[in-house]
C-alpha cells in the first residue's frame, strides 16, 4: 500500500447551494417522530419519507434521466447522503436500492432490466435487499449454496439466505447463488435479480437485539424466474459482488450511525462544557473531522473510476470503531441512568445496543483487516 | 505530486540524509529556511503542501534537528508537529511491514501470521488517518494564506488526531518488531521516539481536547455539521 495521496474532493455546480436546499427540504419534510429513530438512520425504514425523497430528487440522483435518474456527479450524491446521515433522516427502505442495487442494474444489467427497475428505484418506492449471506456463508462467502438451475423456462432457485435486511418490505433481491452443478468456492456463482413476490419465497423475521424486525430469513422452494432474471454474466457472480462491495465500505454511514448521540451530547454539555465533557467532544470531533475526510476522498477516488478497495476498508474500520465506541465514551463521562426519558439517555441506550452490529454489518471487523493486510503486501 | 514538488522532496532526501551526520549546515546552506518565503523577496515561494511533504520527510531522517523551526514561525508550530509525525508513522509502518516480511519463526515469514497482519492493518488505519490529517490541514492552511486563526480547527483536529495516533503507532511498531527493534542499533527508535516526544510538544492531547472541544461546544450539536460543511 502506498502513502495515502488525498484526493480532491470537487463536484460540479454549487455545493453549497444543494446542501443549502436539502436542508431547506429536511427542514420540512424530515418526520418529527421519535428521536431515536434518527440514530442509526440508515436502518430507520419509513417508505413515505422514501418516495417523497424520491419525488424531491434525491434519489437515484447518479442514474441516467433516461431511467428516472437524475444525471448527477457521484459526489454530488455524496453530499445528499451525508447530508442526510448527519440529519437523521429515516432513508432505510431506499437505502440499499440507492446505494448499490441500482449502480449495479446500471452497470450489469440488461436493457429490459434498466427499464423494469430503475424508474422505481429512482422513485425511492421500489426497494432492495441483499441476498449473500446464507446459515453456512458468512464471512466465507464463497461457501454459498443456494442454487439455480438452468431450466427451459427459466432459473429454478433452491436454498436459504439469511440476515437479509429489509426483505419483508423489499420488492427485489440481488442474490448470489450457485449456476454451475458441482462448482466450487468463487467459481461458479452468478447474480439473479428475483422478485420477491415470486411464489416459492418465504420470507421470515428475525428479531434483532433491540427488539426490531430489520433482518430476515429467506426460503427458496423450487422458485421459478425467468431467463432475464441473470444479472451481467454467468459465473461472474464472484467479481461482480466483489464490485458491489467496493460501493458499500466507503460511504459516510460507516462513520456516522453515532452522529446523533454526538450532536446531543453537544447540546447537553451547553455553551460551557465540563471539562471532561468538552475534552471528549474535542476528541471526538478530531475523530469525525479525519474520517470524514478520508471518506471524502475515497469517494472521490472511486468518482474517478480507481477501485480504492483498501482506502475504503480503512475508512470502514476506523469509521465502525468510531461509531461504535463513540456509545461507550459517552456512557463513561455522562450521569444519564439506562432508563432516563431525555435525550440523550435515550439516544445512548439506543446505540449502546444497535453498536454491536456496526462491525459485522458490510463485513465483519476481522475481513476487513484481512483486506487492509493484503494491501499492504503480508498476505 | 507535482513535478515541482517531486523536485523539492528529492533534494530535501539529499540535504538531510547529509545533515544527519553533520547538523544543520547542509540544511541551511540548501535555503531550507527559505522555503515559505515569497519568489520576489528571493525565497522559493512554497506553500504549505510543501512544508508537510518535506517535514515528513525531515521527521524520519533528522527528527532531532530543528528543521520546522527554521521553515515556520512559532504559531504553525503544532501544525508542523502534524507532518514531522505522519513521516515518521508512515516511516514506522515501512520498517513494520518489511520486518514481519523477512524475519521467520515457526517455519514462515511473521507477516504470514493472522494475528500479525490484524496487528498492522490496526496500524496502517491510524497512519492513514494521520496522513490524511496533514494533507487536509495543508490545504486548509493554503486556502487561509497560512493564518492560523483561521485554521485553528483544523490544526486542533490534527494535532489530536495524530497524538492519538501515536500510541497504537509506536506499540505494534515495537510489537511486531520484537525485541531487536528495542536495541540502539536498529532504526525504529529512531522514529518512534521522537513520536513519543512530539505528542507532548505544541500541545498534547487534554490541551487540544479542551480546545477543540469548547469551540465545539459554541458550535452546538447541529452547527458541528454545518461548520465541518463549511470549511
Ligand atoms: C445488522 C446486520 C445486517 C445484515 N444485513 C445483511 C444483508 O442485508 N444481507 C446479507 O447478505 N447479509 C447481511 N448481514 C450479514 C453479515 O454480512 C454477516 O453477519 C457477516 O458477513 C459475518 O458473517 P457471520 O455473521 O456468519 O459471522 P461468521 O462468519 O461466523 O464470523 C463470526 C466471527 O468470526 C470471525 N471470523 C470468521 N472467519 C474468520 C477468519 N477466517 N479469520 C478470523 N476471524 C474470522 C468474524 O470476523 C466474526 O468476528 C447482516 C448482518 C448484520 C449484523
Amino acid at each position: 500500500m502506498q502513502g495515502f495521496a488525498l484526493y480532491p474532493f470537487d463536484p460540479p455546480g454549487d455545493i453549497a447551494a444543494l446542501r443549502a436546499e436539502l436542508r431547506a427540504w429536511l427542514a420540512v419534510n424530515q418526520p418529527q417522530g421519535d428521536i431515536v429513530a434518527r440514530a442509526n438512520c440508515w436502518a430507520s425504514f419509513d417508505a413515505d419519507f422514501s418516495r417523497a425523497l424520491g419525488a424531491a430528487g434525491y434519489v437515484g440522483m447518479t442514474l441516467p434521466t433516461r431511467y428516472g435518474g437524475g444525471d448527477r456527479h457521484p459526489l454530488e450524491r455524496y453530499v445528499v447522503i451525508e447530508e442526510l446521515l448527519a440529519a437523521g433522516a429515516p432513508v432505510g427502505a431506499h437505502w440499499i436500492a440507492d446505494r448499490q442495487t441500482g449502480p449495479l442494474i446500471l452497470r450489469y444489467g440488461s436493457e429490459e432490466q434498466r427499464q423494469r427497475y430503475l424508474p422505481g428505484i429512482a422513485k425511492g418506492e421500489l426497494f432492495a435487499c441483499i441476498g449473500l449471506s446464507e446459515p453456512g456463508a458468512g464471512s466465507d462467502l464463497a461457501a454459498v449454496r443456494t442454487t439455480a438451475r438452468e431450466t427451459a423456462e427459466g432459473w429454478r432457485i433452491n436454498g436459504q439466505k439469511i440476515w437479509t435486511t429489509g426483505a419483508h418490505f423489499s420488492h427485489i433481491m440481488l442474490a448470489l447463488v450457485r449456476t454451475e452443478d458441482g462448482s466450487e468456492r468463487n467459481a461458479g456463482l452468478s447474480q439473479l435479480l428475483i422478485d420477491l413476490d415470486t411464489p416459492g419465497i418465504t420470507i421470515r423475521p428475525i428479531i434483532d437485539m433491540a427488539g426490531h424486525h430489520d433482518f430476515n430469513e429467506v426460503f427458496f422452494d423450487d422458485v421459478l424466474v425467468p431467463h432475464g432474471a441473470l444479472v451481467g454474466t454467468r459465473g461472474q457472480g464472484w467479481q461482480q459482488v466483489t464490485a458491489e462491495l467496493g460501493l458499500e465500505r466507503s460511504g459516510p454511514e460507516r462513520y456516522l450511525s453515532s452522529h446523533a448521540l454526538l450532536a446531543a451530547l453537544i447540546d447537553a454539555a451547553g455553551a460551557d462544557p465540563d471539562p471532561a465533557v468538552a475534552a471528549l467532544i474535542g476528541e471526538l470531533t478530531a475523530e469525525l473531522w479525519t474520517l470524514r475526510q478520508l471518506s471524502m476522498s475515497t469517494a472521490a477516488k472511486l468518482a474517478a473510476g480507481e477501485d480504492p478497495m483498501v482506502e475504503a476498508s480503512v475508512v470502514k474500520e476506523l469509521g465502525n470503531a468510531f461509531e461504535q465506541d463513540m456509545p461507550r465514551r459517552v456512557q463513561a463521562i455522562v450521569t444519564s441512568g439506562w432508563d432516563d426519558a431525555d435525550d440523550l439517555a435515550r439516544l445512548l441506550r439506543a446505540l449502546l445496543i444497535a453498536s454491536p452490529s456496526f462491525s459485522l454489518r458490510g463485513g465483519t471487523r476481522e475481513v476487513i483487516r484481512g483486506i487492509i493486510a493484503r494491501g499492504l503486501g503480508l498476505r | 505530486m507535482s513535478a515541482a514538488r517531486e523536485m523539492l522532496c528529492d533534494t530535501a532526501r539529499a540535504v538531510f540524509a547529509e545533515a544527519a551526520t553533520v547538523g544543520m549546515a547542509p540544511i541551511d546552506n540548501a535555503g531550507f529556511g527559505l522555503l515559505l518565503v515569497p519568489e520576489e523577496q528571493g525565497g522559493f515561494g512554497g506553500d504549505w503542501g510543501d512544508v508537510n511533504a518535506v517535514l515528513q520527510i525531515s521527521g524520519v531522517l533528522v527528527p532531532g534537528l530543528p528543521v520546522a523551526a527554521l521553515i515556520a514561525n512559532a504559531s504553525l508550530q503544532p501544525a508542523a508537529a502534524v507532518s514531522l509525525m505522519a513521516g515518521a508513522m508512515g516511516h514506522s509502518l515501512a520498517l513494520s511491514i518489511e520486518h514481519v516480511n523477512t524475519r521467520q519463526q515457526f517455519g514462515r515469514p511473521l507477516g504470514k501470521f493472522q494475528a500479525v497482519q490484524q496487528s498492522l492493518a490496526v496500524m496502517a488505519c491510524e497512519v492513514r488517518a494521520v496522513e490524511a490529517a496533514a494533507a487536509v490541514l495543508a490545504a486548509r492552511l493554503d486556502a487561509v494564506g497560512l493564518d492560523p486563526l483561521a485554521a485553528d480547527f483544523e490544526i486542533a483536529a490534527a494535532k489530536l488526531r495524530a497524538n492519538r495516533a501515536v500510541g497504537v503507532v509506536t506499540s505494534v511498531a515495537h510489537q511486531v518488531h520484537g525485541a531487536i527493534g528495542f536495541t540502539r542499533e536498529y532504526d525504529l527508535s529512531r522514529v518512534t521516539i521522537p513520536l513519543m516526544r512530539w505528542r507532548g510538544e505544541h500541545g498534547n492531547d487534554a490541551y487540544w481536547a479542551q480546545i477543540l472541544g469548547r469551540q465545539v461546544a459554541g458550535f452546538g450539536g447541529r452547527g458541528l455539521w454545518e461548520a465541518l460543511t463549511a470549511r
